[in-house]
């Protein structure tokens, strides 16, 4: 029997792109069923995936990209989802990969595939500040997994259900580095294939110059809390 | 501490406490939280007041009985912004969840309805 896969959007503030990447999903990956989930944008996102009549969870306020991606998780879980596909919806994330990280989690038998921007020698143009975090949190998985993640704050993720059940009701802020961190220390498989990451568009990044302090800072405490929940658990077990 | 400074600081704490009370008469302030303050007034009288304020320095190796409150003071108000931020914590997060839950709700409702439109 075909897995049934949901691919997630997170948008905030995405009235520009959104309907562009929907039109390309429905056009590639017709098989996949398709949730938005708007993160109480302020601009027009809305109406234009209400006019596409795609299927919305529209959350009343703006939660943040990580619970926003949980809302859509949670969704999957109650509608018996296998596969989760979770992208971004200003365009930068290319609807053709995603059938191909399908694939590749089917036939690693992976729990997460992570769309990477980094491995194999791919080149994706990056400020420093933050291809320097970048480096520092890939070699950090090191420590965690027996390979090295290359893109740990990639958001074009592929995942089964049952790493999904451990990230609904987790602490995570971004679902970045201390998910991966988390999940492998639940003896789950992860793996990174290349994908092919466009340059913005429309719209601004959610990193912001206090970002650039406040994200390293948030990621690093976050891992640690991970560890040592973790750690506790065991030690209690 | 001269008995003109321990008067001065029980009349403020006595209007301090009133206005505690008079916050959670026109229900501006949780109980729980008026408890946390009360407390803390009433430790700061009862140091100031009893010969609590003269041993404390000696306790923790300060030369003054000045030091030893400000230092007392500083852990007070320490723990209560720890406090705070835990609660404001624990609202936020039922803000998230309550968020999910309205956003999956309204989906599934408009998905038994044959809808996939959100009616906005």
């Amino acid at each position: 029997m075909e897995p049934r896969v949901l691919v997630v959007i997170p948008a905030y503030n995405e009235e520009k792109t959104i309907a562009a990447v929907i039109m390309k999903l429905r056009q590639i990956v017709p098989e996949f069923d398709r949730v938005i989930v708007n993160d109480g944008s302020k601009d027009n996102t809305r109406q234009v995936v209400n006019d596409l009549g795609e299927k919305q969870l529209a959350l009343p306020c703006n939660i943040g990209y990580g619970p926003a991606l949980q809302t859509g998780l949670k969704y999957a879980l109650l509608q018996g989802y296998d596969i989760i596909v979770s992208m971004d919806a200003d365009g930068q994330h290319q609807p053709e990969d995603a059938p191909r990280l399908v694939t590749a989690l089917l036939t690693t038998r992976a729990d997460m595939v992570i769309g990477s921007r980094f491995c194999e020698g791919q080149a994706y143009d990056t400020p420093f500040s933050r291809r320097m975090g970048q480096l520092l949190f890939s070699h950090l998985t090191r420590l965690f997994l027996d390979h090295r993640i290359y893109d740990t704050s990639s958001g074009f993720k592929v995942l089964r259900a049952n790493a999904c059940e451990v990230l609904v009701n987790g602490i995570f802020m971004d679902f970045h580095i201390e998910t991966i961190v988390h999940l492998s220390l639940l003896n789950l498989k992860i793996v990174e294939f290349p994908v092919t990451v466009l340059e913005r568009t429309f719209g601004q990044s959610m990193h912001s110059i206090a970002s650039v302090f406040q994200y390293p800072l948030k990621t690093v405490l976050l891992t640690i809390a991970v560890l040592m929940d973790a750690f506790l658990i065991r030690r209690i077990r | 501490m001269s008995l003109r400074g321990i008067i001065f600081v029980n009349i403020l704490s006595v209007v301090f406490l009133l206005l505690i009370l008079n916050l959670v008469r026109t229900k501006k302030l949780n109980i729980s939280y008026a408890v946390i303050w009360f407390l803390a007034v009433l430790s700061l009288m009862v140091t100031v007041s009893t010969p609590l304020l003269m041993a404390l320095p000696r306790l923790i190796g300060a030369q003054y009985p000045a030091s030893a409150l400000s230092l007392f003071a500083f852990v007070l108000i320490f723990l209560t912004l720890i406090f705070f931020s835990v609660q404001l914590s624990a609202i936020s997060a039922r803000q998230v969840e309550l968020a999910q839950a309205i956003a999956i709700k309204g989906l599934l409702a408009q998905e038994a309805e044959g809808g996939t439109a959100d009616p906005g």
